[in-house]
């Protein structure tokens, strides 16, 4: 049974998406496509800048954000299949362009029809059922709710509510769920022991669950617990939700 | 002002990571403290918790906006109830008013409670150079003077120490036999402070609070020292920020109920003592004479910056501590002065300068979780963000936190970013030196060839110390639309 | 009293330099902090209100000052009545080993007249309030040498299970807080419900006595207490180890 059907929503892939982790992306387009969404791909997107914005650096966040905002200005939709990069467009581009009102309007106009993918499809397309997109899983799932999606955005329950409908899901909880993985863009890389030791602490609780997939809604995040579990030679594998959704498709 | 090594962050930082003793103390911390307050938000309901917390914002946000105002209220009541108000503008100033006090009533010994500020002033060896003893008297401020150290987190100062330091401490210093019983040590403290309390000239108290309607300095306290200090001898010295004061003794309920749930997960301390000028004429004791030193030391820096004003609301709970992660692996030592954890990451570099703590606001993931459990929904993330875009590129150089090697990587990434065909090149150049990894030693990939393992280009380096970072797939998922999913067969 | 002296930054430059940072001139709040402009009978209302909601939820609310004094770390007695109320006190007096006892001069002592009873038990007890014959300084060595420290309460509150007293004559400050025992006797009539009814009742004394309300406030919840060494909690650091609060109905 698929949702609201004629919606069309032009899809903000992420660059990490893009360049390494291609099949999430293909997995949110089978999904939302599956939920009756007519997709769009605006081909000029690249980064939302974040990683320059989070660093201090507003030029050249201006510069990248000016883009987004030329490429999706005449979207009905933006889905994002990422908090953080969701949140950079709905939240942090007001604080960028607040002394430019000009821009400060057609950021609030690509705020107000931004959302992330789990959001999107639970409170946009009124997903109840993750059987809707046909979703079905075999085994034992762990989800880390990330930092911008949980805090920036206050997206709380909507990916639970997804995952607990998909069949033949069974969840496990995550110890210290809602600590940071890590990551935090540069700061990975600026700090790495401190970032080491928060995403070490992390795959010790994830490896704890007991589940076999880690499931998050950002792959910055299950880029830097993925990249821990592998070296630490676990057999966990990582998955966005989107690929959950899609069936687990590798 | 007490020295500052903010400037050694990184080596102190890596330092404490591996210090394993370190972890285990402040893995106390992280379960002692932030269980006990959950329970507490729990348990008033998380509107009722929000509603509190919106409501100390509020005054807050309005008493700081208007803080001249109440300073001069604050002023004539302190004045009314028979005590002194005096302003001090920096340390230097402060520490000149506590010792001409100490020297003109001719001070020998003094007893202190714990007092923040006063760290931040250095207070103690100015003292102690006109000839005061003086004597900390909360058990951690005890133990840290004694070790010589600063404190490491704003409500328990010497958390980094185990009982077996304690007792080799107490040991070494009072030349007892060790005794490693917690409850031991707590005796030989209270048996040694016992009589300083009661021979002491003066007693130095922080103050949570300083209330403008009443002239009113409010401590929030356990061990009964700062009631002791505040009682006791015959001149009683109140230092704090300019920031604490507050509008109203009304207002004081709902702090109250947001700080020491936020602080230590109690309902309410064991005390709050609130004292409102020096004894009257026949009260059977208290303190001849009131004072309160209220310090500016830098404050005006941050209520004169409208996106730093907010840090001005703090109320040194140390919620923010407990829960920050990067907090909870390197300590409060790392921050290199008074003010550790989230809130610190701010204030000291605005209170020492952005020249020596420029670090500081860097070393954050900008998680939130302090955000989310501050009492006065203070946003740090949002300040730590506005420092870095200060100096980032600042053209003051010596506040300029981003390496040349760094601004290059950022116009690098820009401008790669801004071209899509400019990009595509690039990470077609990346995927030929994947492929011939053996020969080019850039970065070595793992069996399955879906990782890599080592990488010698910085910063990808610092990543793969210890994580695998993913292999470049054959196509992006830019190639894949254009090739497979553009047409809508769905 | 002590004349003023100028230490430190003048008040005005102080300001000034608060003004500047707030980039404005010296202009006080448009609007006026609604609790500071409250009136002596708007108090009074409120004050009224409050001692109303009392009267109607008395036996309740001791009740609740019961149970939250005794999740303070209180040791919570009931009495219903001055006999019983002394039965208590001198069995924790017996209990404590104590022989030396000194109380402040509150007029519950003259409801529970405890002196006899424990005088009759070997126990000294003395009463806290200097006069020609008891100047301070002797007091104030007697309350060191003592074993247990006896007040009344000037109110009790409920919501945090809280004693709170008002040092003046005859009260002082360091019978609550030297003797290693505190005991508190509370009645009926100290009871107050919330934060806000103590902190209304506090301000109202204030503004009627045209700006005197004391020179010192305690609240008191339970034992001395800290966490400082490994987290783990201890008692009667400098303050009393055990408190016992007996609740006369």
């Amino acid at each position: 049974m698929t949702a609201t059907p004629g919606i069309r929503a032009d899809l903000y892939v992420t660059c990490i998406i893009d360049q390494l982790y291609p099949n999430v992306g293909v997995s949110a387009v089978k999904v939302l496509r599956r939920l009756g969404v007519t997709v769009g791909f605006p081909e000029g997107q690249t980064c939302c800048g974040q990683p320059v914005y989070n660093t201090g650096f507003q030029n050249q966040a201006r510069t990248l954000a000016k883009r987004v905002l030329a490429q999706f200005r005449d979207s009905e939709y933006v889905v994002v299949p990422s908090g953080s990069c969701a949140a950079t467009i709905r939240v942090f581009y007001l604080e960028l362009f607040a002394d430019d009102p000009e821009l400060l309007a057609e950021a609030k106009i690509l705020a107000s029809k931004t959302y992330e993918f789990s959001e999107f499809l639970v409170n946009v397309l009124n997903v109840q059922d993750a059987s809707a997109c046909g979703a079905v899983h075999k085994g034992t799932v762990t989800y880390h709710p990330s930092c911008h999606l949980l805090r920036e955005l206050g997206v709380k329950t909507e990916p639970a509510k997804l995952l607990s409908s998909v069949p033949g899901l069974e969840s496990r909880d995550l110890n210290g769920a809602e600590i940071c993985c890590g990551f935090g863009g540069t700061f990975s890389v600026k700090f790495p022991h401190i970032s080491e030791g928060m995403v070490t602490d992390k795959i010790t609780n994830v490896q704890n669950s007991g589940a076999e997939t880690l499931v998050a809604c950002d792959m910055s995040c299950l880029m830097n617990m993925g990249g821990a579990l592998n070296r630490q030679g676990s057999n966990i594998k990582i998955r966005h939700l989107a690929q959950i959704l899609d069936s687990d498709s590798d | 002002m007490p020295e500052i090594k903010t400037q050694d962050f990184s080596a102190a930082s890596v330092a404490a990571i591996q210090n394993p003793k370190l972890r285990r103390a402040l893995d106390r911390v992280a379960s002692g403290f932030e269980v006990a307050r959950l329970d507490r938000v729990a348990e008033a309901t998380p509107e009722i918790w929000d509603a509190w917390r919106q409501q100390a914002r509020d005054i807050k946000i309005h008493t700081i906006e208007h803080l001249d105002y109440y300073l001069d209220l604050l002023y004539t009541n302190v004045t009314a109830a028979g005590g002194q108000l005096h302003f001090a503008k920096d340390a230097d100033q402060a520490n000149e008013i506590v010792a001409h006090i100490a020297r003109t009533r001719n001070v020998k010994v003094a007893t202190k409670s714990k007092s923040m500020v006063s760290e931040e002033l250095a207070l103690n060896p100015v003292l102690e150079s006109i000839g005061v003893e003086v004597w900390e008297t909360d058990l951690g401020e005890y133990i840290i003077q004694l070790a010589e150290e600063t404190p490491s987190h704003l409500v328990a100062p010497a958390l980094h120490k185990s009982k077996e330091d304690v007792a080799e401490l107490f040991s070494e210093k009072l030349g007892i036999p060790y005794d490693e019983d917690i409850y031991h040590m707590a005796a030989t403290a209270r048996e040694v402070l016992r009589d300083k309390f009661m021979e002491a000239d003066l007693g130095i108290s922080g103050a949570n609070f300083v209330v403008a309607e009443t002239g009113s300095l409010v401590i929030i306290t356990n061990e009964g020292n700062g009631r002791l200090s505040t009682s006791a001898p015959r001149i009683h010295i109140g230092i704090t920020g300019m920031e604490k004061v507050i509008p109203s003794m009304q207002d004081l309920s709902i702090f109250l109920r947001l700080l020491p749930r936020s602080a230590t997960g109690q309902r309410i301390t064991s005390y709050v003592s609130m004292t409102t000028g020096p004894r009257r004429s026949d009260d059977e004791d208290g303190p001849e004479e009131f004072h309160l030193v209220l310090v500016d030391n830098g404050r005006s820096r941050m209520l004169a910056d409208p996106a730093l004003r907010e840090a001005l609301y703090c109320i040194r709970c140390g919620a923010c501590l407990n829960i920050c992660p990067v907090y909870a692996r390197i300590g409060g030592h790392a921050y290199g002065w008074v003010y550790p954890g989230p809130i610190g990451a701010v204030v000291s570099p605005m209170l020492v300068g952005l020249k020596q703590a420029k670090e500081l606001p860097q070393a954050s993931s900008l998680c939130g979780a302090c955000r989310e459990v501050c009492p006065i929904k203070i946003d740090i993330p949002r300040m730590l963000l506005d420092l870095r875009k200060k100096t980032a590129e600042s053209p003051d150089l010596n506040i300029r936190s981003a390496p040349k090697s760094e601004r290059i990587l950022a116009s690098l990434f820009s401008s790669l970013m801004s071209s899509p065909r400019l990009l595509s090149t690039a990470v077609g150049f990346a995927n030929l030196l994947q492929k011939t990894e053996r020969i080019l030693p850039f970065s070595h990939l793992t069996k399955d060839r879906k990782w890599i393992r080592n990488s010698l280009v910085p910063p990808l380096s610092r990543w793969t110390r210890s994580r695998d970072l993913p292999a470049l797939p054959k196509q992006t998922f830019r190639d894949i639309w254009n090739k497979e999913l553009s047409r809508d067969d769905s | 009293m002590t004349t003023p002296e100028s230490l430190g930054t003048p008040k005005s430059e102080f300001l000034d330099g608060v003004r500047q940072a707030l980039g404005r001139a010296n202009i006080p709040p448009s609007e006026p902090y609604p609790r500071l402009t409250e009136t002596i009978p708007e108090l009074e209302q409120q004050a009224a209100e409050v001692r109303s909601r009392l009267a109607n939820n008395l036996p309740n609310l001791l009740d609740r000052l019961a149970d939250m004094a005794a999740k303070g770390g209180w040791n919570v007695y009931r009495a219903r009545g001055p006999e019983e109320a002394i039965g208590h006190v001198e069995e924790i007096v017996k209990k404590s080993g104590a022989t030396t006892v000194v109380r402040s001069a509150q007029s519950v002592f003259e409801r529970v007249p405890l002196d006899a009873a424990l005088a009759s038990q070997n126990i000294t007890v003395t009463t806290a309030a200097h006069d020609n014959e008891n100047p301070r300084e002797s007091l104030r060595e007697t309350i060191r040498q003592s074993d247990v420290g006896i007040t009344g309460a000037d109110y009790a509150l409920a919501e945090t299970g809280t004693l709170v007293v008002l040092p003046r004559k005859g009260l002082s400050r360091l019978v609550s807080l030297v003797p290693p025992v505190h005991i508190a006797l509370v009645r009926a009539e100290d009871l107050v419900e919330t934060l806000d009814d103590l902190f209304l009742l506090r301000r109202l004394e204030y503004h009627q006595q045209n700006g005197e309300m004391g020179s010192y406030l305690n609240f008191i919840t339970g034992p001395s207490r800290t966490a400082d060494i490994e987290m783990t909690i201890v008692t009667g650091v400098h303050g009393p180890k055990e408190v016992h609060m007996v609740i006369i109905d």
